[in-house]
């Protein structure tokens, strides 16, 4: 009897300590409600002009995991234009009468998409666009537009430029389809910083070679730059992963793989670990690819929603990532065990990614 | 016995289906040394070693779907799942295996089957259901990139090392996938021009109503066209994977600026062969592919807009055409006799 109720009393002791335990892990994490995460329960919706590559795959997850951060956020709907404009705007008006409260847009066609972004904000839903400017104005087609200047990673390239080549040297860049605005932003951030030395000449196309960010492509007009040029310093791309299948094609022709200013990808930090002794040129700076520009977007959109506080900027900066110089803010990174088209500057971890693109 | 295809003129120089070097062969023979001839004048970087290092592979790929290109196109048809289909064994062939050497074999074994099934597609709607060739071999077309999206959700994956290695390999300092284009153009060749099927199969493109007197399976031969060319996609989508190091999804489509669709069906009128159907120039063709993969290098190296380089390319084609399917001699022939109507007045 008496040994009963000791045990009794150890059963309610430990019982007890359990539920403490529970109780002060759940209240700490209330407390880390981040400050955006207001305290109106709300619905959340998040369209995407195109979401079929792995770019858009980590991007997306990384927005549903900042949404989750915020226990308001009572469920998140997501849709894919799959690069079709109609769909893309019906996904939005599909959204507005399903009845969200705040929606994220990633407005692919731009300008075209911005009378579905002015209905949702009249039919009084808390529309963010970012990445992609759709034109109009803010507090009057749309809440805010999350931007990023894209004009700072040139700068970013610039700067390192000068510090690896201080003597001057030849740059030939490299970007996505003809004329693409994120392709002469940066290039104007890179004449802003490499003009003014007068040590630095732009070969190839200007403002920048054409290669579709095809891998295949990319391949073609490298081998051809290369062979028209005789001294190529410095590759500026902004789409480094794409460059992997192309720079063996300095080897092909018997000289080594020049230095490399663009964003990261595991491929990209792969190849460079697995070429740098062989080629003493090759030295690597990437700025961060940016999936986390999602992350901000989510935090403006809950906020307006759901009454948090707003974050301190709609600007989304380019973010150094690897230097194979100096190491800062990173060395360059390379997880050999996982797939190539993951991007480890993002804040979702690699192994989270990986389930993703596999 | 002669077979010649129902649109070429009976007045020209007299003919025989095995001679050496047809009007095609001859034509496209004389722009490619032309071609390269002036490349070296005008920007000797595109033919120097490390430019044809790259400049061949690519060739090569468009060589061997080419191929595939004209059997469909001696049947009087053309394919246009040709991005579809090229697009989709890549995928299976750098997705399945994940980098993992091991399972190469078995993507490989699948992208030949996944082959043999969407000619058979195509085979069976043109071929038995008498459909419009245009009009079926979209709509396969249309599912086989659905099949890509269901497979890949549009995400890229790295070729394994093994199959890079053969797109890298240089043998007897030629690129390893010339050795492939050249014999699978041999085989075709050989198997087309010298074998029982092979003449049955050109006179059924030549002359339907014909050849269905003579007692020939029109619809077997019909249908095999279509199988044949996808399995010759699938062998030029391993050239493309193995040197392409991240193939997209849509290689076919987009690969290397302007897919597999309209160079491969470029380089079939560029060969001479007729697009009525009929009798095809094989060998034509794969010089063609050649033709046209130095042409958008040399392009590249004269260091012309994007704008030109694709302007030049469509006129190429224009250019192309113009000389097969122009009288030029009637054309000529008008032009010489126009002084006399004139002159009486």
């Amino acid at each position: 009897m008496n040994r009963g109720r000791r045990w009794a009393l150890l059963a309610c002791a430990a019982l007890f300590t359990v539920a403490m335990i529970t109780t002060a892990s759940s209240s700490a994490t209330t407390s880390q409600r981040p400050s955006w995460c207001g305290p109106k329960k709300i619905k959340l919706g998040f369209t995407d002009g195109f979401g079929g590559n792995s770019w858009r795959l980590v991007t997306t997850a990384s927005a549903r995991d900042e949404a989750k951060k915020c226990s308001s956020v009572s469920s998140i709907d997501y849709a894919d234009g799959q690069g079709n404009t109609q769909k893309a705007i019906s996904d939005i008006q599909g959204m507005v009468a399903k009845g969200v409260d705040a929606l994220v847009v990633f407005p692919d066609a731009g300008k075209a998409m911005l009378p579905a972004l002015r209905s949702s904000y009249k039919a009084g839903v808390v529309t963010v666009p970012y990445r992609v400017t759709p034109g109009g104005q803010a507090g009057r087609d749309y809440n805010v537009f999350i931007d990023t200047p894209f004009v700072d990673a040139g700068r970013n390239w610039g700067k390192w430029i000068r510090k690896v080549l201080p003597k001057g040297g030849n740059v030939l860049m490299l970007s996505g389809p003809k004329g693409n605005s994120q392709g002469i932003e940066e290039n104007k951030g890179l004449h802003q910083i490499l003009d003014p030395t007068k040590k630095y000449k732009f070969i190839g196309e200007q403002p920048f070679e054409v290669t579709n960010w095809d891998p295949a492509l990319t391949q073609k007009v490298l081998s051809a730059a290369i062979a028209k040029n005789s001294k190529i310093d410095v590759i500026v791309s902004d789409f480094g992963p794409s460059l992997v299948g192309a720079l063996p094609e300095f080897t092909k022709s018997g000289r080594p793989i020049p230095a490399l200013a663009t964003s990261d990808g595991n491929v990209l930090g792969c190849f460079w670990k697995k070429q740098y002794k062989k080629n003493p040129t090759f030295k690597l700076f990437t700025v961060s690819t940016q999936n986390d520009h999602a992350r901000l977007a989510i935090q403006w959109a809950v906020a307006l929603a759901s009454g948090g506080k707003k974050p301190a900027s709609t600007h989304f900066p380019s973010l150094l990532f690897e230097d194979s110089v100096t190491g800062k803010p990173n060395k360059v990174q390379c997880r050999a065990n996982l797939p190539g088209d993951i991007y480890l500057s993002a804040q979702l971890p690699a192994a989270k990614q990986a389930k993703l693109v596999r | 016995m002669p077979i010649t295809g129902p649109t070429e003129p009976t007045y020209s120089i007299p003919r025989g289906s095995r001679r050496l070097l047809s009007r095609g062969l001859a034509t496209v023979l004389i722009a490619t040394v032309g071609l390269f001839a002036i490349s070296w004048i005008f920007a000797s970087s595109s033919v120097t070693r490390g430019t044809l290092l790259t400049m061949l592979p690519f060739a090569s790929a468009l060589a061997v779907a080419s191929l595939g290109q004209t059997l469909v196109v001696m049947q009087g048809g053309i394919d246009l799942s040709v991005a579809g289909g090229f697009s989709l064994y890549v995928v299976i062939l750098t997705k399945y295996p994940a980098g993992d050497n091991d399972r190469l074999w078995a993507a490989l074994v699948i992208a030949f089957l996944a082959a043999i099934a969407a000619g058979s597609l195509n085979g069976l709607l043109i071929g038995r259901l008498r459909l419009n060739p245009i009009v079926a071999t979209l709509g396969t077309n249309a599912l086989l990139f659905g099949v890509i999206l269901w497979y890949t959700a549009g995400i890229p994956t790295t070729t394994t090392a093994r199959l890079h290695s053969l797109g890298d390999a240089v043998w007897w300092h030629i690129p390893a996938p010339v050795y492939f284009a050249v014999a699978a153009t041999a085989v075709v060749t050989a198997v087309v021009k010298l074998t029982p099927v092979g003449r049955r199969f050109e006179g059924v493109g030549a002359n339907e109503t014909a050849a269905f007197t003579a007692g020939i399976r029109v619809q077997r031969h019909r249908t095999s066209a279509y199988v044949w060319a996808q399995l010759l996609y699938c062998l030029a989508a391993v050239l493309h994977a193995s040197v392409v190091n991240q193939p997209t999804a849509y290689e076919g489509n987009s690969g290397g600026g302007a897919g597999y669709l309209l160079p491969t069906v470029a380089a079939v009128v560029l060969g001479g062969t007729s697009l009525l159907g009929g009798r095809g120039n094989l060998v034509a063709t794969a010089v063609a592919a050649l033709f046209l993969s130095q042409l958008d290098q040399f392009v590249l190296a004269l260091g012309v807009s994007y704008a030109t380089r694709t302007l030049v390319q469509a006129a190429a084609l224009a250019v192309g055409v113009a000389l097969y399917s122009i009288n030029w001699r009637r054309a000529f022939g008008r032009f010489g006799r126009r002084p006399a109507t004139v002159a009486p007045t």
